[in-house]
């Protein structure tokens, strides 16, 4: 799966939006990947572009070596969108059933509602399930088809704890099988915890694309923040190991490669005060990655499906 | 798409309201109108209504599929079926026939209604002639129905359907005889689709077959909605 410099525009002259701002990612076959991004980052319409729902105004999109109508028309995309919600009058087996014989090659009914976790309710109206079972059936929808590429657009948003574990569970065993799945999220454990990696988008750009050690990483492996007690911010982005500047009121906080060398610098310029060191966790890396100055990284090399 | 014709018919026949309203409503106001006067059978009245109130009540359950298309618009159900192998326009035709099957239990009951209560005779022929010609007749207004459905929101589409009703029905004569409409509407009334649809009905129970006028200004429309309905499945497609 592969989009090559998509843009995508939103709204009227004068009064656009740039959803997607220049866009390349490849996918491997079998691979899972998680799109990070906060809310309104271009994580949906992104998706919306690689499920050919809308057409990129410039760049290619290319899916299992095809355009992505073509994918879709050729039963390879299975996809649970934004906002799905259940529709009136059926059964859960009746909607599953019905979805996988859209399908060239669907996966025996029984078996699709089983990985889904959906079994013990087969026979009840899909409009009359709570919000977990429902983010299950759309799920089981999804899959029904046996498809090679699996796309979850926010599959837990609104969802609780408990639901959100047993719907990774299934997805982490559908996966398990070998089918490709992306998936977009702005849970960070989720992204780590699910995704063989992950890629972080934010207005429109992929900021960050590897697996959560890099992202980790990326921003700097450790942090180190002091109060600036009225002295200049300017220079310490050339500190030695710093790699981005955040300051906030009075106190710095600088990712840093190299928090010794870092707090050694500081120590020469005698701007000690109140220092704090710490490792980096994913959320000081995505925030970091996501704020106004950051500039892009990325580690991939990976063939394309 | 016979798989999707079948989900379609089935969440249409499970819902009650749909079928005590859609269906019921016309036997009801066809029994009303025939039995109001003490029952005495003048002049065919109670056969003319027959088909005037089949004709309506076709009409209404073949628009109403546009709520319910609309509703699914809202639900994201339409764009879930985008991202299944199901071409757009099987989604289109298949929403087109599993909508039209759904009329024909609207029409049965009235028929039945008239036969049975009213005593309305007819031969056999005419019978399903009459059954089978109100029942494709429906087609334009399912495709007039679906094309509202898929550009408007559920209670645009609701309001619409009921002014496209009461609208086809007065000008086309379902309500009253078009004779007491002043000459200018009297004749364009002849080409509005409630009224060419009627009377398939009217030209049956006459025993003949309808004229190549009728069915000629019925392909028309039935293009003309056709096209409406596909433009606006093109449309709900898009985002913004």
């Amino acid at each position: 799966m592969e989009l090559t410099g998509v843009v995508k525009t939103f709204g009227r002259a004068g009064h656009s939006v740039r959803a997607v701002d220049g866009i390349d990612l490849s996918i491997g076959r079998g691979e899972t990947v998680a799109l990070l991004g906060r809310n309104g980052a271009g994580k949906s319409s992104t998706v919306r572009l690689l499920l050919g729902l809308d057409q990129p105004d410039s760049g290619t999109v290319r899916v299992l070596d095809r355009t992505a109508e073509h994918a879709v028309r050729d039963g390879l995309v299975g996809a649970m969108l934004q906002d799905g919600r259940p529709i009136q009058r059926v059964t859960v087996r009746e909607l599953v059933d019905f979805v996988a014989s859209t399908y060239p090659k669907p996966m025996p009914v029984s078996e699709a509602l089983a990985l889904a976790g959906v079994s013990d309710y087969a026979n009840r109206r899909v409009d009359k399930l709570s919000g977990g079972q429902t983010q299950r059936v759309r799920f089981a929808v999804a899959l029904a088809g046996n498809p090679e590429l699996i796309v979850l657009d926010e599959p837990t948003a609104a969802l609780d704890v408990e639901a959100r574990r047993t719907f990774w569970d299934s997805m982490r065993a559908y996966a398990r099988r070998g089918n490709t799945v992306l998936f977009s999220t702005h849970y960070l454990e989720e992204a780590d915890e699910n995704a063989d990696r992950i890629v972080v988008i934010d207005r429109g750009r992929i900021v960050a694309n590897g697996t959560g050690d890099v992202i980790r990483g990326s921003a700097g492996r450790g942090l180190v923040s002091f109060d600036l007690a009225g002295g200049p911010t300017e220079g310490l982005e050339r500190l030695p190991g710093v790699v981005t500047v955040e300051v906030s009121g009075d106190r710095a906080l600088l990712h840093t490669d190299d928090s010794d060398a870092t707090v050694r610098e500081l120590a020469r310029l005698d701007a000690i005060r109140g220092l704090q060191v710490s490792r980096a966790t994913l959320e000081d890396a995505f925030l970091s990655l996501t704020a106004p100055t950051a500039a892009p990284v990325s580690d991939s090399e990976r063939e394309t499906v | 798409m016979f798989r999707y014709i079948v989900l379609e018919i089935r969440r249409t026949l499970r819902d009650g309201s749909f079928l005590i309203f859609g269906t019921g409503m016309p036997v009801m106001m066809y029994l009303l109108f025939t039995n109001i006067g003490g029952g005495n059978d003048v002049d065919g009245w109670k056969t003319a209504s027959m088909v005037g109130m089949a004709a309506y009540g076709a009409l209404g359950s073949a628009m109403s599929i546009g709520t319910g298309v609309a509703s699914d618009k809202t639900l994201g159900w339409l764009e879930q079926l985008r991202v299944t192998p199901l071409a757009p326009s099987q989604a289109v035709v298949g929403r087109a026939i599993s909508g039209s099957v759904t009329v024909l239990p609207t029409i049965l009951t009235v028929l039945l209604a008239g036969g049975l209560l009213n005593g309305v005779r007819l031969d056999a022929w005419q019978w399903i002639a009459l059954a089978l010609l109100l029942w494709i007749g429906a087609l334009p207004f399912t495709m007039l129905g679906l094309g509202n459905g898929y550009r408007l929101t559920p209670q645009g589409t609701g309001v619409v359907n009921v002014a496209c009703l009461m609208g086809f029905g007065i000008v086309g004569g379902l309500w009253f005889p078009l004779e007491l409409l002043p000459g200018w509407l009297r004749s364009i009334g002849r080409f509005t689709p409630a009224n060419r649809f009627a009377d398939l009905g009217w030209a049956t129970t006459e025993g003949h077959a309808p004229g190549a006028g009728t069915i000629a200004v019925l392909c028309g429309w039935l293009l003309l909605f056709g096209t409406y309905a596909v433009i606006s499945y093109r449309r709900s497609a898009r985002t913004v």
